[in-house]
Formats: C-alpha cells, sequence, structure tokens
C-alpha cells in the first residue's frame, strides 16, 4: 500500500506529539510524582511508536518504543522520574526529531540510534549524593515551567500551581476532523493571505482610479470593498495564526541547559503559550528568543551564593511572557538577575571608540542600554561557551526590527532586567511611509518610524564633521538615505529637507530623503534568490498604480 | 551531465543555454521598476504573475560590452530563484541529440562549452550565477553608514 499520501500527516502528528512529550517531561521535573504526566507521557511515546510502526519507519520505532518502555518502568515504580530519565527522555525527542526531518527530505536517516536503546533499557538512577543540605541546594541545577492556561501577570504567574499535566497532555491532542475542526496544508493558507494580499493592492489601485476620477458612487464602493477586504484580512490572519506553545518547548529546554551548564539554580515561568502568532514570525523568534533568555541565565542571574549575600533567594527567576493587545504582540523576558549599569555601558562604550566622551553624556540611561545592540558590544566579563559573550544581541535586534517590531531593555542594577519585544500580529499587510530617494522610491515600515519632520536649513548643526539638529532637547545626528544607499545627494532648492527620524544603534537619527510620499497599506512580498541576500531590504510590495518598491530593512541598512 | 533540453540565447554577441527545465518563461520587455543598493546590472524588479522578481542583464553581470536592443525576458523557474535575465534574443530549444561535441571552460558559471548547429554555445550553470549574484550582493552592502552627512 502507497502510504505516502500519509506522510505529511504523521510528520504533523508526530511533531505534536514530541512538543507534547518534551513539555511533560519538563514539567515532571518540577512533579515527578504526578502520575497523569506519567501515564501521559507513556501514552505519547506508545501514539509515536504506533504511527510510525503503520508507516514502517523502523528507526522511530525503535527510539519511541525505548522511551515507551522506560515511562512503563517509571509508571510501575521501577525507576523514580529523576534528571537522568528526563535526559533521556529529551534525547529520544531530539533523535526522533532529526529522524523526522530525513523522513520529510525523503532521504536515508542520517542519524544512527546507536546504544540509545540499550542506555534506555539498562537505565538505572544514581545513587543519591549525602551532602549537607546547604551544599545540596547550590548543587543543583533545575528549571521549573509553570504553563500557565491563561493570561495573567507576571507577578501572578509565579503563585499559581500548574494544571494537572494530563489536562494539559489532553489539550495538545493532534485536532482531528471530529471536533469541528480540519486539517488544512500550510500552502493553502500562504495562498489565501497572498490572494488577500493581492486584493489588498488592487483595493490601492482602485483608489487611485476613483481619485482621477472623482466619483462619488466609485469611492462610496471602494469604501466599503476596503471595510470588506479588511474583515477578510483579519479573518485569514486568524487562520494563520498558531499558538505560541508552538515553539515555546525549546525556551524550556533551552533554559533547562544553560541552568545545568552553568550550575545555576532557575526558576523559569512561561504565560501566555496559548497567545496566537503568525505562523511565518513564530519560527522566526525561536532564535532571538533563545538568545535573549540564554544571555539572561549566563549572564544575567547572579550565582546561588552571591545572590544570598545579595539578600536574593538563591534560586534566581526568569519569566518569558507573551500577551497580545489588539493588533500588538509583546514578549517580555524578566530576570530578577543582576541588572545592568547605564554608566558602565557607557564608558564601555567610549573604550571601545563607539562613542566620544561627549556622545556618551548626551545618552540617556534608556539610550545607553540599547548600547548592547551595536555589532561587538560586550561588557560581560567572561567569555562562556554558553551563549557566547554579549555577541548576538544586534543580531537579535536586527532580526525583530525585520519582523517589524521593536526592542526595548529596561533594567536596574541589582534588581534585574526586562527585555520587551513588540511585534505586529501579522507580517503580511504593514503599514510603510513612502518616500522617494534619487529615482527611486523604497518603503519604510511606519513602526520603524518616530516622527518625520521637515527641517530649515537654518536648523542645521555642524559639530565637528556631523550634521544635527535640535528635536526635543536632544541633538539629533542627521543621514542621507540617498548616501547609504549609493544614490546621487538631494538638493532641496527651497532649502527645507524632508526627513523622518527613526533610531538606530539604540540613539535616534534623521534620515533625509529627497521626498516623503505617504503612507500606504502594503502586501509584503518576500524576496527569492537572489534579493533574498541583500542587506538592508526586508522584502518587496506594489503600489496602487501597480510600481513595485522596495521595503527598506533600517536594521540592516544603518 | 548535459540536459536533455537546451534554451539557447544570445547576449553580447554570444550564445548561451540554461537548461529548458529551469526557465519557465520568455517575455517581451516589460516594465521594470529600479531599485537602490544593488550594482548596476540589476535593472529593477518586475512583477511576474505576482512574484516581485529581479531583472539582470546578463550582458553587464558577465561583464560583456551589451547591446542597444529591446532583448527578450527569460525568467527563472519561480522554485528555483526570483530572477530574470535580460537577453538580446532567444533562439531555440535545442535537443541533447544534435549536439555534436562539449568541452569544459574555465569559467565556473559555465558548465560546458558545446559544439551545436548553430555553433559554440556556453551552457551556464544556474546554481553558480546565483550563488554569484547572491555573494555580490552581500560584498555590495551598505558600509555602516555614518550619520553625519546630509
Amino acid at each position: 500500500m502507497d502510504m505516502s499520501q500519509y506522510k505529511a500527516l504523521f510528520l504533523s502528528e508526530s511533531r505534536e506529539y514530541l512538543r507534547t512529550i518534551a513539555e511533560q517531561v519538563v514539567a515532571l521535573e518540577q512533579s515527578p510524582g504526578e502520575r497523569s504526566a506519567v501515564d501521559a507521557l507513556f501514552r505519547g511515546a506508545h501514539s509515536l511508536k504506533g504511527m510510525a510502526a503503520s508507516m514502517e519507519y523502523g528507526d522511530v520505532v525503535v527510539v519511541a518504543h525505548s522511551m515507551e518502555d522506560l515511562m512503563a518502568r517509571v509508571r510501575d515504580g521501577a525507576v523514580p522520574f529523576d534528571a537522568g530519565v528526563a535526559d533521556l527522555l529529551l534525547e529520544g525527542v531530539d533523535l526522533i526529531d532529526v529522524l523526522l526531518q530525513d523522513v520529510e527530505q525523503e532521504r536515508p536517516s542520517t542519524l544512527p540510534t546507536g546504544d540509545y536503546a540499550q542506555r534506555l533499557a539498562i537505565y538505572t538512577p544514581a545513587p543519591p549524593k549525602a551532602a549537607p543540605a546547604d551544599q545540596a541546594e547550590t548543587q543543583v541545577s533545575a528549571v521549573e515551567a509553570v504553563p500557565s492556561p491563561a493570561p495573567t501577570t507576571p507577578a501572578a504567574a509565579a503563585d499559581i500551581a500548574p494544571p494537572p499535566a494530563a489536562e494539559a497532555e489532553k489539550a495538545k491532542e493532534p485536532a482531528g476532523e471530529a471536533g469541528g475542526t480540519v486539517r488544512v496544508k500550510t500552502e493553502l493558507l500562504d495562498h489565501l493571505i497572498n490572494l488577500t494580499g493581492e486584493l489588498v493592492t488592487n483595493k490601492q489601485r482602485l483608489l487611485t482610479i476613483a481619485g482621477e476620477l472623482a466619483s462619488p458612487a466609485l469611492n462610496d464602493a471602494i469604501s466599503e470593498t476596503a471595510k470588506l477586504l479588511r474583515s477578510l484580512h483579519d479573518e485569514v490572519m486568524k487562520v494563520r495564526l498558531m499558538p505560541f506553545e508552538a515553539i515555546s518547548d525549546r525556551f524550556q529546554r533551552s533554559v533547562r541547559s544553560v541552568a545545568k551548564k552553568s550550575g545555576k539554580e532557575i526558576h523559569f515561568e512561561l504565560t501566555g503559550r496559548e497567545i496566537g502568532l503568525d505562523r511565518g514570525m513564530l519560527e522566526q523568534l525561536v532564535d532571538p528568543l533563545n538568545h535573549i533568555l540564554r544571555n539572561a541565565v549566563d549572564h544575567g542571574i547572579e550565582e546561588s551564593g552571591e545572590r544570598e549575600r545579595g539578600g536574593k533567594p538563591a534560586r534566581g527567576t526568569v519569566r518569558l511572557a507573551v500577551t497580545r493587545d489588539r493588533d500588538r504582540i509583546q514578549i517580555t523576558v524578566r530576570d530578577d538577575g543582576r541588572g545592568m549599569e547605564p554608566a558602565t555601558m557607557i564608558a564601555a562604550a567610549i573604550a571601545k571608540g563607539i562613542l566620544t566622551p561627549e556622545e556618551g553624556e548626551l545618552l540617556s540611561p534608556r539610550q545607553a542600554l540599547m548600547l548592547s545592540c551595536i555589532p561587538g558590544f560586550s561588557t560581560a566579563k567572561e567569555v562562556t561557551d554558553i551563549s557566547g559573550r554579549g555577541v548576538g544581541m544586534d543580531a537579535v535586534n536586527a532580526a525583530i526590527q525585520k519582523l517589524g517590531g521593536t526592542l526595548g531593555i529596561e533594567s536596574e542594577p541589582g534588581v534585574g532586567t526586562t527585555i520587551t519585544l513588540r511585534l505586529p500580529l501579522t507580517i503580511a499587510i504593514i503599514h510603510a511611509l513612502v518616500v522617494q530617494v534619487g529615482q527611486v522610491k523604497a518603503a519604510i515600515p511606519v513602526n520603524a518610524v518616530q516622527r518625520t519632520v521637515e527641517l530649515s536649513r537654518r536648523q542645521i548643526e555642524t559639530m565637528g564633521k556631523r550634521q544635527m539638529f535640535q528635536l526635543d532637547d536632544e541633538a539629533i545626528p542627521l543621514l542621507s538615505l540617498n548616501r547609504v544607499l549609493g544614490l546621487p545627494l538631494g538638493r532641496f532648492p527651497d532649502g527645507i529637507l524632508p526627513l523622518f527620524v527613526t533610531e538606530a544603534r539604540g540613539r535616534r537619527v534623521g534620515i533625509v530623503v529627497d521626498r516623503l510620499l505617504g503612507q500606504h497599506e502594503l502586501f509584503v512580498k518576500q524576496l527569492g534568490r537572489p534579493l533574498s541576500k541583500m542587506a538592508g531590504v526586508a522584502g518587496g510590495a506594489t503600489l496602487g498604480d501597480g510600481e513595485i518598491v522596495a521595503i527598506l530593512d533600517l536594521a540592516g541598512l544603518l | 551531465m548535459t540536459p536533455e533540453r537546451l534554451l539557447l540565447f544570445s547576449a553580447a554577441r554570444q550564445l548561451f543555454a540554461l537548461n529548458l527545465q529551469e526557465v519557465c518563461e520568455v517575455m517581451e520587455p516589460q516594465q521594470c521598476y529600479p531599485f537602490a543598493g544593488a550594482p548596476p546590472h540589476y535593472q529593477g524588479l518586475i512583477n511576474f504573475h505576482g512574484n516581485l522578481t529581479a531583472l539582470v542583464d546578463l550582458a553587464g553581470y558577465l561583464r560583456l560590452p551589451g547591446r542597444p536592443l529591446p532583448g527578450k525576458i527569460l525568467v527563472i523557474d519561480t522554485r528555483l530563484a526570483h530572477l530574470a535575465l535580460k537577453v538580446d534574443a532567444v533562439g531555440s530549444i535545442l535537443d541533447a541529440a544534435s549536439i555534436t561535441g562539449a568541452s569544459s571552460h574555465e569559467d565556473p558559471l559555465t558548465e560546458a562549452l558545446l559544439d551545436t548547429p548553430q555553433g559554440n554555445v556556453r551552457l551556464l550553470r544556474l546554481e553558480t550565477l546565483l550563488t554569484g549574484l547572491e555573494q555580490e550582493l552581500q560584498q555590495n552592502a551598505p558600509n555602516n553608514a555614518k550619520p553625519g552627512g546630509t
């Protein structure tokens, strides 16, 4: 029998089971005695094995079978659920994940399962070490995941008991058609959003024509069409939303792994796992969030002894919270670690030649903290193999800006740091400021634009080699977008320079353009090879008159 | 290995070929919208059935003297790239059986130099072309522009 037609379904369901297993393992580490969770893990491995067997994927069967056997021993009380069992099960999840990738790519297994089955079969827990109680605390590295089924404030989340693991597992059973839901291929969803985007583009075209014809009846019809399109767009976007939990298990595991390596005690809380995000955005959030979390554990949280000397609990807390406010998503990573000192950041930037002492004096505390997003900037005293040496916050910032979002840092020395990502609900349709530079037009997502200004030449001051202007009592440097893009510079015969203010490298910058052409609703299209490799371009879009513009990624450009 | 069928075309008075399976459409010149920050042989973006596609003047990329012809546009299979090549003219489809000889060529972009009834033809390696275009864009990236110059 040809089973290939069921492959996509098998992969999708297997990955859901893997995600559930990984979440349950991390949750069980907190409550090892939770019988229902042990049963749920056993069933997860059993179901996975059964599906793989029916598809004749032998390697997956072997690994899942070993996991099932180990869980049976835990269930029967022969083996306690300890860190060793958790490690083995998570290793199995990773193994199967790689095997599924091979299945997806239709290639032979690239990963030998080796002695995995044998190690599970002979696993016996390590005898407990006889250590004084006060020392035992500092030797243990643990992560606790607190799943929260309903939105809550981060402060309250610490007191919420985790829901029964079996209930959580039940909620994550792969959706079937019996429950009034139906599986839809992601390509179809992409096609739907594509069509909706094309309709938005055509609406802009109709608006342009209506403007030329000056027909009230046509204007009314377009206005009504615009409302319907907005509804259609909202509904299609809802279909594309996936809960944050689709990626959250990786964060639990990542924090667990860093905590273990660095020998720190970490309490990890996750709230808002049910919040839906555009599936195109979810995958692109994995690396930035992983980086922020690993930094928080490795550099933010102090050693237990240091914490206790500072009057803090020995166990550090890292909270990852996702919330939604209408059409914006907010993700915060908050730790109660050592925090960051703005003056130290400024001193480090001056020492590295990134800032002059005069420029350093002009920076607000918030701007000083954002210095950590400049490439190569780091104040970490030690390089570790866990999260590097602050390397990568620039990449994190760039990735968030590429998604049309912003990154903010708040920190209080000795109290902790909060990193906040604010993201649009969708990356498919955005509002953008269209500008003229030389002979070309370009679009800048409005969330990267703080304000637009028409500046008289008289308002420009020269400080050293730099040209600046005053805005809200702050000296803002000017930069020509023409120069950045290698285009001839504008002339401005009337003495007025159009510009928009944005933030680059932690401080505000005025970007001068030839003309500001207004705000447009754009359907963002990704650029394939070779332009996808072009720095500073986030995609392209078609204006109402059919003209194509590149959407600039200012973080990549500046 | 030579593909079964090749699409012959010319640019800068030279004959080239691509694997026919790598080309999805041949078009007349159409409205193209310039964009900034790319080398001059990027003529702009065209809308190919909803795909925003980079139009590259092949002769310009190969640093060969261009000709003032309206030319044709070869659109590469959209599953492989969003790229269209502006060439001078498009000839026939050549069956592999009609190739009378093939030799290697030192240029990594050229898969083989083919002897055909139409003359010598450079069979292009699409992957090498794409990689070359990508590397060029990365090298051409804005170089940390410093604030201050208007």
